[in-house]
């Protein structure tokens, strides 16, 4: 069967996503780095750029967006609904970590959905030469954001398992590792992708006012038992989980998270400390997905960042 | 909010002086004002004052005979459509003077948090109350960080059934600054007008967008099918205070460029007027007197916005050069980045090259109404009735 021919790929990127676009460009020939002028007039509204415009014309072009923070949503925004009005063959946005939703729940009539106004602003992405937007979505919160978009953009839902894949074969204990979930919408959400491992669900429990975690099915005794989720706030679900499961007799515990969103440096609490005999997490790892936390913590033990330049590229030639 | 009402008329004088009075009212708070009366043109008008717990901030209601209202705001309730009106918390002060203009519009709250990883926390309370009302929102893009909060309320409210929604945005940013000359700049003011082009239409229809003198004219084809643009001015605000002052007769309006001539002369047409304009000497560009003459007279800059003042302070310099005897200046938007508006100084008299006599700009940008409080030379009219009118179309 005949492979379809690579496409080159024009790649744009904002400001915090350099250094994933410039791993991502590394990957592959047929991936061109582009750059925008970022800055902003004295009113604090953004003085955009897009230096050689006229090369976009006919060629396939991508945009590697990270919205971090609110206040960086608006001048990515402007560029992204720039961009394939500019006659390009094709567009494609990579929103690595799609945030909002991961917190909000919808119980009441009243509680608004920022979920939903960020799915609504992607999807109303004006369509190019190449018909509707693709945008390229990491381990989505939830599963049913999938829905929140509308017709004219085409999500494509990837997820960093492979990458922890890969990296577990290449323990020397590949076959002693189970793999944990710390509840059950994580269980649903990965235990299908990693099913030749031998699973542990956790969940919480209610005992009078509190909550407490504890092991629903499966074993750790002995065990090198890997957490799974799809990412990491402040960490406390996490930190409950490992304690839970080395009281179980986990020999050692790991986790894996593919968004470390960490708000205000929660990932302190997780990191080696020198004279600690005793480290409650033997490899935490996390994917670039939030660059502000990967340029935070580096890879100061136990972290370690597995990119999706990789990923990304392949995803770039669909 | 307490109402004060004015001292009774003075009797009418036949001299050409007008008397100018100073009268200090002493409310039962512990402030006061002072106000000026003139007795040429014995006038009704109250002092509306926002209390709540801060300074007072004048700010003049225009007399009943005013002709931007089309409907009058004394009109009876039955008349009236009740409109629910829910707001950002930068303009808490303008939406209470919003609703106390009239019976008909009922303040609602939202409860604006944000979680940890800095995303909005947001619930809007009483969401079952609003089905079959008439709803509005009154917003404020004073930064970029604050536009997705504000949009997330947006995109919510019209469907919780309400019968009508309305977006008030006093102040329509970007685009003030840029120049699309090359293919490659963004227009942000196309991502914006695409991003309010998009809020879901309600029971109502399309969502009816209130902004108050755009900057570019243009913008207003930014806007897609689902949503009616309402372009309203602050002009007839300026108009109110001119026809106030004791030397309304001696007025003449300039422009600082073609631009704002564009936008305002039919507004201001029984003015005299002075157009600007910067002309290229050498590397320099230059602000001279295109047409009109400043001799004498009380000139009136008027302009949409204001941003570091470096306009205003340069045909200010030109005007005063050519004879004006008093200078003041209007903006509907008092941006001011980085507090330029202290570059602004009082002229009581004599110094029209360095001082203003008056300035004003609306409340369309409430950061800078907060900051410019009681500091002379600037006055705030409020958008308050403008918008109350607005509502009820």
């Amino acid at each position: 069967m005949e492979k379809p021919k690579k496409k080159t790929v024009l790649l744009f990127y904002c400001v915090e996503t350099e250094e994933l676009a410039r791993k991502v460009a590394a990957q592959s020939n047929f991936i061109q780095l582009q750059s925008i002028n970022w800055r902003s007039f004295d009113d604090g509204f953004p003085n955009l750029f897009i230096n050689n415009a006229h090369d976009i014309r006919g060629q396939h072009v991508a945009f590697l967006a990270s919205f971090s923070s609110t206040s960086v949503i608006f001048e990515q925004l402007s560029v992204i609904y720039a961009l394939p009005m500019l006659f390009a063959a094709s567009f494609t946005v990579v929103l690595p970590f799609f945030p909002t939703g991961s917190f909000e729940r919808m119980e009441e009539e009243g509680d608004v959905a920022t979920a939903f106004t960020l799915a609504r602003m992607l999807s109303n992405i004006p369509i190019s030469r190449g018909g509707p937007t693709s945008v390229v979505i990491y381990d989505i919160h939830a599963l049913q954001e999938r829905f929140y978009f509308g017709d004219t953009v085409l999500p494509l839902f990837e997820t960093g398992i492979p990458l922890l894949k890969q990296r577990l074969h290449q323990l020397p204990e590949s076959d002693k590792i189970v793999v944990a979930f710390p509840d059950d919408g994580a269980w649903k959400r990965f235990h299908k992708l990693l099913d030749h491992f031998p699973t542990i669900i956790c969940n919480k429990v209610r005992e009078g006012d509190k909550r407490y975690v504890r092991i629903k099915e499966g074993d750790p005794a002995g065990c090198h038992v890997v957490i799974v989720d799809d990412l990491i706030q402040s960490g406390g679900t996490l930190i409950e989980c490992q304690k839970v499961l080395a009281a179980h007799g986990a020999a050692k515990v790991s986790a894996y998270v593919t968004h470390g969103v960490f708000p205000k440096k929660s990932w302190e609490r997780f990191l080696h400390k020198n004279d600690e005999t005793e480290k409650a997490f033997t490899h935490f790892w996390i994917t670039d997905s939030c660059p502000l936390t990967v340029k935070s913590i580096a890879n100061k033990a136990p972290f370690e960042v597995l990119s999706l330049a990789g990923s990304i590229a392949d995803a770039l030639q669909i | 909010m307490s109402a004060i009402s004015p001292p009774p008329p003075f009797p009418s004088s036949t001299s050409k002086t007008p008397n100018k009075t100073r009268n200090s009212l002493s409310t039962p708070s512990k402030y006061k004002i002072n106000c000026e009366l003139s007795s040429s043109a014995p006038q009704k008008w109250t002092i509306d004052c926002v209390s709540s717990g801060e300074p007072i901030h004048i700010i003049l209601k225009p007399p009943n005979s005013i002709p931007m209202a089309s409907s009058s705001l004394d009109s009876s309730l039955k008349n009236s459509k009740r409109v629910c009106l829910f707001h950002c918390s930068e303009m808490k002060d303008l939406a209470h003077r919003i609703a106390s203009e009239s019976d008909a519009i009922e303040l609602r709250s939202i409860t604006w948090r944000t979680f940890e990883d800095g995303f909005p926390n947001l619930f809007i309370s009483n969401a079952q109350g609003v089905r079959g009302q008439h709803a509005a929102f009154l917003a404020s893009f004073s930064s970029p960080g604050v536009i997705f909060e504000q949009l997330s309320v947006i995109y919510a409210l019209p469907k919780l059934f309400v019968s009508s929604f309305t977006l008030v945005l006093p102040f329509f940013p970007t685009g003030t600054s840029e120049r699309m000359e090359d293919e490659g700049d963004v227009a942000t003011a196309f991502t914006l007008a695409r991003i309010l082009s998009n809020i879901p239409i309600s029971r109502g229809g399309p969502t009816n967008l209130v902004i108050f003198d755009i900057h570019a004219l243009q913008e207003r084809f930014y806007f897609g099918d689902n949503i009616l643009p309402c372009f309203e001015s602050g002009i007839p605000l300026l108009l109110n205070r001119l026809q106030q002052l004791p030397d309304s007769d001696n007025i003449t309006v300039a422009f600082p460029d073609d631009g704002a001539w564009k936008r305002f002369h039919k507004q201001l047409q029984h003015f005299p007027m002075i157009v600007c304009a910067k002309v290229r000497e050498g590397d320099q560009r230059i602000v001279r007197i295109k047409e009109g003459d400043p001799k004498g007279r009380h000139v009136v800059i008027v302009d949409d916005l204001v941003q570091s003042g470096g306009t205003l302070t340069e045909c200010q310099k030109v005007l005063a050069k050519h004879g004006a005897t008093r200078i003041s200046a209007y903006v509907t938007h008092g941006i001011f980045p980085n507090k330029s508006w202290e570059r602004f100084k009082h002229d009581n008299g004599g110094n029209p090259e360095s001082g203003m006599t008056y300035f004003w700009i609306t409340d369309s940008c409430p950061d800078t109404v907060r900051q410019v409080k009681n500091k002379a030379p600037f006055e705030v009219l409020s958008l308050a009735a403008a918008i109350a009118t607005a509502l009820q179309v």
